[in-house]
């Protein structure tokens, strides 16, 4: 097609985020269910994560508003509603089978929230998910398109995974992934990256303890990746 | 056993397909109180079926009439002979809201103004074929028996192996060859008002199988008399063909209404230096104006010298004396249609009003005669739809769409709406109506 627009780009950029904003969100709690298992009020860890206050009852409010809550800006249903959202006005960009996955996604997260046993319910939307990344990857031709959703998809990741204290190596390779995505964006385009705020970041992550130390810098400069720089003459 | 009920139970059962639509996101937008909400257009597997006798007198007499509406569109936009020779009186064009004097003497490449044109068929249940109105704006619903079918062949695909039915997939491929005979030069491109348009999953599904950009105002530009798509690097790439989904009144706010955000400066300038080929043209309301339907099968004599193949839906209009007489006479067993309005409004049945209210409508009949048509009440065939796993019967209608190209051409398919309620005639999705499939067959 070779032509995108801002719009487009920006709507693109955002599909890549909330769709791994959901995908590691109902992840993260469906390991956090499994942790409050026989734990009162054992969500602590996870709000803390995100700076977020406690606002629920007990761990089952927790889990429904974090999951099911349309009006929870935090909760795994925001988020695939904002993908889809993006996702809907782009389908002749994505597919309407790439985009028939976020519809079937939230079709079964809303019968999910119909039955007693979340953790189970959840596992097909995984599944779900894993097809609509290879689906994009099956009907986008252009690469800059793609390339446009991924570094979206692995800058939320790696935000995510920081902020939720992941491995450095688990962060490492998915820094590695960003650059490589990074790389690939033509200049003069939205989403080139400010050398100032990757170098800091190159800084951070290039090793463990820099990383434990200044994990909070690295998020903070992830947020102002594309910020275009001041040119001094 | 009539061929439409030995096809009752040809297809799957309607959760399926209904499930399939819902994953593939079929839907449309409808406001109600001002607040926008998407709605899944409900699909019934009991298909229409057209015979191949049948389908092949509806596509002659559709083509008849496209082409003599598209004659009539390029006469009236130039020396307007057809006013002169006293066919159509002139109160009929200049005070049809869709005249647009902007548009005297454009002349759209290849001369064509109705590329695509949604005309809107009953059948009587003597078998006989009425036009109801004619399209030639931004005639929507090819999509949804697009992707139904698409659909209907995963959910039953024993039906498709044992019926003659010619396939209809192909209608992005006819659409496309339609817009590539107009552009002027550049990529193809879909203009939508946004999301929360009814009709923004057709846009973008005909965009994603057109291979067109989808596009909203502010993407576009003109420069120099040439339209552009504006890109996210900075750059700029030229459109050759809009296949505009917005009312012409919105679309240039240097031409049309100043107060329209959704509309592109200076386009009707790049459309008349002849550098983008807008689809369908702007100014083409004139001749579907519900007033002017009345006019076509005289049209179709004086353009063509031809007798009309497919029949009006016998029509009066108040503005002539003696329809006045009739109308007046027979008023609680018509159907008055307004002809400013569309989409099933402003369309009332006579049969319906109270004394009181009868004689309230006389009055505005009286008053303003060019506003309204009447119309006999045609008792057109009730289609099987199974609801609650019962086969009930409501009044449908069919959209057919004539894509005017090279030549001129007709879908071998079309949008079959029904009602669903048992008492009404009105079958438009906005007023909770459903579709079907209509299957053409080749033999």
């Amino acid at each position: 097609m070779g032509t995108i627009s801002l719009e487009h780009s920006d709507r693109l950029y955002w599909l890549g985020r909330y769709t791994e904003r959901f995908f590691t969100t109902i992840k993260a709690l469906s390991k956090q269910f499994d942790k409050m298992i026989g734990t009162a009020h054992s969500y602590n860890d996870y709000l803390d994560c995100f700076g977020l206050p406690d606002t629920y009852m007990d761990n089952k409010d927790f889990i429904r508003s974090l999951l099911f809550d349309e009006n929870n800006a935090h909760s795994a249903a925001y988020s695939l509603e904002r993908a889809y959202d993006n996702g809907i006005v782009l389908r002749e960009e994505i597919s309407t089978d790439s985009l028939s996955f976020l519809q079937m996604a939230k079709d079964t997260l809303t019968k999910a929230g119909k039955i007693d046993n979340v953790r189970l319910a959840l596992l097909p939307l995984e599944d779900i998910i894993y097809s609509f990344w290879g689906s994009i990857n099956e009907h986008i031709f252009d690469d800059e398109i793609r390339n446009i959703i991924y570094i979206g998809k692995t800058l939320e990741r790696l935000d995510l995974y920081i902020r939720m204290k992941y491995p450095f190596d688990i962060v490492e390779k998915e820094f590695v992934r960003l650059c490589k995505n990074l790389n690939r964006v033509p200049k003069g385009t939205p989403y080139r990256y400010s050398t100032k705020h990757l170098s800091v970041l190159v800084e951070i992550l290039g090793s463990e303890e820099d990383y434990k130390r200044e994990a909070d810098r690295a998020v903070d400069s992830l947020g102002h990746l594309f910020e275009t720089e001041e040119v001094f003459v | 056993m009539t061929q439409q009920t030995q096809f009752t139970k040809a297809v799957g059962n309607a959760s399926e397909i209904n499930e399939l639509l819902r994953r593939y996101g079929v839907k449309f937008g409808i406001y109600k109180n001002g607040v926008f909400n998407e709605q899944f257009f409900p699909f019934d597997p009991i298909p229409r079926v057209i015979s191949a006798e049948d389908f092949q007198s509806i596509e002659k007499g559709l083509v008849q009439r496209v082409n003599a509406l598209n004659e009539f569109l390029f006469d009236i936009y130039h020396e307007k002979k057809i006013v002169r020779d006293g066919i159509i009186p002139e109160d009929f064009i200049y005070i049809s809201k869709g005249y647009l004097a902007e548009c005297e003497g454009i002349t759209p490449k290849n001369k064509v103004y109705s590329h695509i044109s949604g005309i809107d068929l009953v059948q009587a249940k003597d078998g006989e074929w009425y036009i109801l109105e004619d399209n030639l704006r931004i005639p929507s619903g090819a999509s949804y028996p697009l992707i139904a079918r698409d659909l209907t062949r995963i959910a039953a695909p024993q039906a498709f192996e044992e019926n003659p039915i010619i396939d209809n997939r192909g209608y992005a491929e006819l659409l496309k060859e339609t817009m590539e005979h107009v552009n002027c030069g550049g990529a193809r491109a879909i203009l939508t008002p946004g999301r929360y348009n009814a009709a923004y999953f057709e846009h973008s599904y005909l965009a994603e199988h057109t291979g067109s950009v989808l596009v909203q105002n502010d993407e576009l530009f003109v420069e120099d008399n040439i339209l552009y798509h504006r890109t996210y690097s900075g750059g700029k790439t030229r459109i050759g063909v809009l296949y505009r989904r917005i009312a012409d009144e919105y679309l240039d706010p240097l031409t049309f209404l100043p107060e329209s955000l959704i509309g592109i400066p200076n386009l009707m300038e790049a459309y008349r230096s002849g550098n983008v080929g807008i689809i369908n043209a702007p100014g083409n309301g004139v001749a579907d104006d519900k007033g002017i339907y009345y006019f076509v099968p005289k049209m179709i004599k004086y353009y063509l010298g031809e007798e009309p193949i497919l029949k009006n839906a016998p029509t009066y209009l108040p503005f002539y004396e003696e329809d006045m007489k009739y109308v007046m006479e027979h008023l609680d067993t018509l159907v008055i249609k307004d002809v400013a309005e569309a989409g099933g409004y402003g369309v009332v049945f006579g049969s319906d009003l109270t004394k009181e209210k009868l004689e309230e409508f006389r009055k505005t009949i009286i008053a303003e005669p060019r506003r309204f048509i009447a119309q006999e009440v045609i008792d057109f065939l009730d289609l099987p739809i199974l609801e609650n796993g019962e086969t009930v019967m409501r009044k449908a209608d069919l959209r057919a769409f004539v894509l005017s190209g090279e030549t001129t051409k007709v879908w071998a398919s079309g949008l079959t709406r029904f009602s669903r309620n048992p008492d009404s005639f009105v079958v438009n999705s906005s007023q909770g109506g459903g579709f079907k499939d209509t299957w053409v067959l080749s033999r």
